[in-house]
């Protein structure tokens, strides 16, 4: 039996006016209710700061008393600045070297341990422990291990014949490469999963019929594997990229930003200028450079994705 | 759309009326002019700040000190949020004086030139602004030349006698380390630990260099004695300092080193390590530092050292009332009555006499040679960070100096060329 139009308009008009609108307020509260909770707080702590951090750029904020607006200065002052170059230049550094290498490496992971191999559980979880493990924890263990005289991994270089093995963590050359290596490890189990999450969704019929057609591994996961992996892709180098160009916690309780300035990145600049020299001003301004960093790097991504999709 | 612009807006004033950002006068004790609230850290392991509470509340009836404890690692920063917000302590403790210029430039410090100070105190300069004094030193740790007497004595080498220059101490180091390969002992000459200080203090306090003047030419001398101290084998290398995280309480105590250059404040902690286990039971001594050259070496001289006093100052938005308050506790924090009391907790006061010194030496397990004494009493203590503006970011700039140089990843001259061009570049 189904209801005709006329049945339902009958019924509408049976319902008074005032108890409708009393139901939708009460919906609308309830709704209301669920979101407020998470809206103040992101109003409190990140709306109001973020918003605040563009109009204290243009200021001489020094965080007591009034500041006085000066205008485009900060940025002037910004461009000339010899030590934000150095920290633009390592973060950029950094991103280029550490976004392709935990792509490769967690895709890696992820498609051996795809498969049904024995045990295949453990590994996942070992894999994924870094990800889980104390910043600070890891700072001291990679420096015991990356110790140029008596650490483990020049010894085993040494062993293996290298006969001038780096400085690491104490090399200007080696410093950023080192990072860059211990802040792959950490990221890699988190990567994996998501990319185990994307290769579940890769048909199975796809890998069967170019089998059938003769492609071996190699072609199957170029042609198979990664268009199907598309989404997952665009969503973890996006992802990996806003987290390498505001990378900061790891370099603090490594190098922290040593030795000299070649491991110092834009978030420890802004971190140094504001917290440590209290030029609030000036450090609001390198913020809003490394905001429109990563927005136009995001940007350019969306873009480059949404052709793709074409 | 037009409601919903409303409620944002009126959520954003709500927010910023909640959170006080309009910021406005005010302390943490607020009106209760009988309550003297001042700031410190480590409550627990930094007995200093009870002790003096305790002190001015036994000479003022009715009047109760209240200490507000924040973390020492972040404390200039907990201490400048809260001073921001107008709920900072009545009496703030001067941690470092390179944020003093901060706090006095924002308003945040009582002119304290009318309070009386003992003749003869130490680091009071430090606390000026163009002759204005905003904060009065209690405590003035000065950099001595600590060594273990056990060590010297094994490998057969002659105590500190006072009259060291570097060159001196460099001879002293190789001696010990040929005597400590004699005779099996597994413990390497010197400990300097990894801050920009142990090299950069004594620099500039010896050679009569100005931090702010923008030349550091008078670095190079100073690490290249300690490149090649770590060259030779006399001396913890700096990389394995950072990639071991190695504490120079566990260096000295474990008597992994004979010497090593500290501020006085390590005396309070190697008694108590000693008397708790924590460090080994070993005789050790207190010498002047190396000089510079013979001018200031001897005990008929002063010898040349570097250190910074720990102070307070008054909140500028407390009440006239308690602002004077607040003056008598600089005042008696200052004086010989606290001073004596500090010294006998180990703690070195800005005020030195000679019945302070006995004081401090005569704490269980202090050193009681001759040397020791005139160690911690008679040096020309320059102060390492002048109350600038600009003392906090240049000080950033020779940091990453010195973590180039001493890690190798960088020849003296051209840190120093780096140092000064970008001083000369990003200060104003």
């Amino acid at each position: 039996m189904s209801i005709t139009a006329e049945q339902t308009t009958d019924a509408k008009a049976k319902v008074p006016k005032r108890h409708v609108s009393r139901l939708r307020l009460r919906y609308t509260l309830i709704g209301w209710s669920f979101i407020l909770p998470n809206f103040v707080g992101f109003v409190l702590l990140t709306l109001i700061p973020v918003v605040t951090v563009f109009y204290m750029s243009l200021t001489n904020w020094n965080i007591f008393g009034s500041s006085q607006f000066i205008g485009l200065d900060n940025f002037v002052r910004l461009a000339g600045d010899s030590s934000f170059h150095s920290a633009f230049g390592n973060t950029l550094y950094f991103a280029v070297l550490h976004i392709p290498l935990t792509i490769a490496v967690s895709l890696g992971l992820a498609l051996l341990l795809n498969s049904k191999l024995r045990g295949v559980a453990f590994f996942r979880t070992a894999a994924f422990f870094p990800y889980i493990t104390s910043i600070v924890a890891i700072a001291l263990v990679w420096n015991l291990l990356l110790s140029p005289q008596y650490g483990p991994v020049n010894q085993v270089l040494g062993f293996l014949g290298l006969q001038n093995p780096p400085g690491w963590l104490t090399s200007s050359d080696w410093a950023m490469p080192a990072v860059v290596v211990v802040e792959t490890w950490r990221r890699m189990g988190y990567y994996m999963v998501l990319f185990l999450a994307g290769l579940q969704t890769v048909p199975r019929e796809l890998h069967e019929a170019a089998r059938t057609d003769g492609a071996n591994a190699l072609q199957r996961f170029r042609h198979v594997t990664l268009p199907a992996l598309r989404p997952t892709m665009f969503f973890v180098t996006v992802m990996l990229t806003i987290e390498s160009l505001k990378i900061l916690d790891l370099i603090i309780v490594l190098t922290d930003g040593g030795p000299g300035q070649a491991t110092t990145v834009i978030a420890q600049f802004i971190w140094t200028k504001g917290f440590e020299e209290n030029q609030f001003g000036y450090s609001s301004a390198a913020s809003v450079v490394l905001f429109l960093l990563c927005l136009i790097v995001t940007i350019i991504q969306f873009l480059w994705n949404k052709r793709k999709a074409v | 759309m037009k409601r919903t612009s409303t409620a944002v807006v009126g959520i954003a004033v709500a927010a910023l009326a909640l959170t006080g950002c309009s910021g406005g006068g005010g302390t943490a004790s607020g009106g209760d002019e009988n309550t003297l609230t001042v700031s410190g850290w480590s409550l627990s392991t930094t007995p200093e700040f009870q002790l003096l509470a305790d002190g001015f509340e036994a000479q003022h009836d009715g009047v109760t000190v209240k200490l507000v404890e924040y973390d020492p690692t972040d404390y200039n920063t907990l201490l400048t949020a809260d001073l921001a917000a107008g709920k900072g302590p009545d009496v703030i403790t001067q941690k470092e004086v390179k944020y003093l210029p901060t706090f006095q430039q924002g308003g945040q410090l009582l002119d304290v030139s009318d309070v009386t100070l003992p003749e003869g105190i130490g680091g009071a300069d430090s606390y000026k602004v163009d002759g204005t004094a905003y904060a009065t030193p209690y405590r003035q740790d000065s950099w001595v030349l600590y060594y273990n007497k056990a060590l010297f004595d094994e490998a057969g080498v002659d105590y500190p006698d006072g009259s060291w220059t570097w060159d001196d101490y460099a001879d002293a180091a190789d001696a010990l380390k040929s005597g400590f390969e004699d005779a099996g002992v597994k413990a390497t000459p010197i400990y300097q630990h990894s801050w920009q200080s142990t090299v950069q203090g004594f620099a500039a306090a010896q050679t009569g260099s100005d931090l702010l003047a923008g030349d550091y030419g008078y670095l190079k001398d100073y690490y290249q004695r300690v490149l090649d101290l770590q060259e030779n084998g006399d001396q913890v290398p700096y990389n394995t300092v950072m990639a071991n995280k190695l504490t120079y309480q566990g260096e000295f105590g474990k008597q992994s080193a004979a010497m090593m250059p500290m501020g006085t404040w390590f005396t309070a902690t190697l008694v108590s390590q000693q008397e708790s286990g924590e460090a080994d039971d070993f005789e050790w001594g207190i010498a002047p530092v190396p000089q510079l050259d013979d001018s200031t070496t001897g005990t008929d001289a002063t010898p040349v050292t570097f250190g910074d006093p720990t102070g307070f100052g008054v909140n500028a938005n407390v009440s006239d009332e308690k602002a004077q308050l607040a003056k008598e506790f600089l005042e008696y924090a200052a004086s010989e009555d606290a001073a004596k009391a500090l010294a006998g907790i180990g703690i070195t006061p800005a005020l030195l006499n000679d019945a302070v010194t006995e004081a401090y030496f005569n704490v269980e397990g202090t050193p009681q040679d001759d040397l020791s004494k005139f160690a911690l009493s008679t040096h020309e203590t320059l102060p390492e960070n002048p109350a600038d503006e600009n003392t906090a970011a240049i000080q950033n700039i020779l940091n990453d100096l010195h973590t180039a140089v001493l890690s190798g990843s960088q020849d003296i001259d051209s840190a120093i060329a780096d140092a000064e061009g970008r001083v000369a570049n990003e200060v104003g």
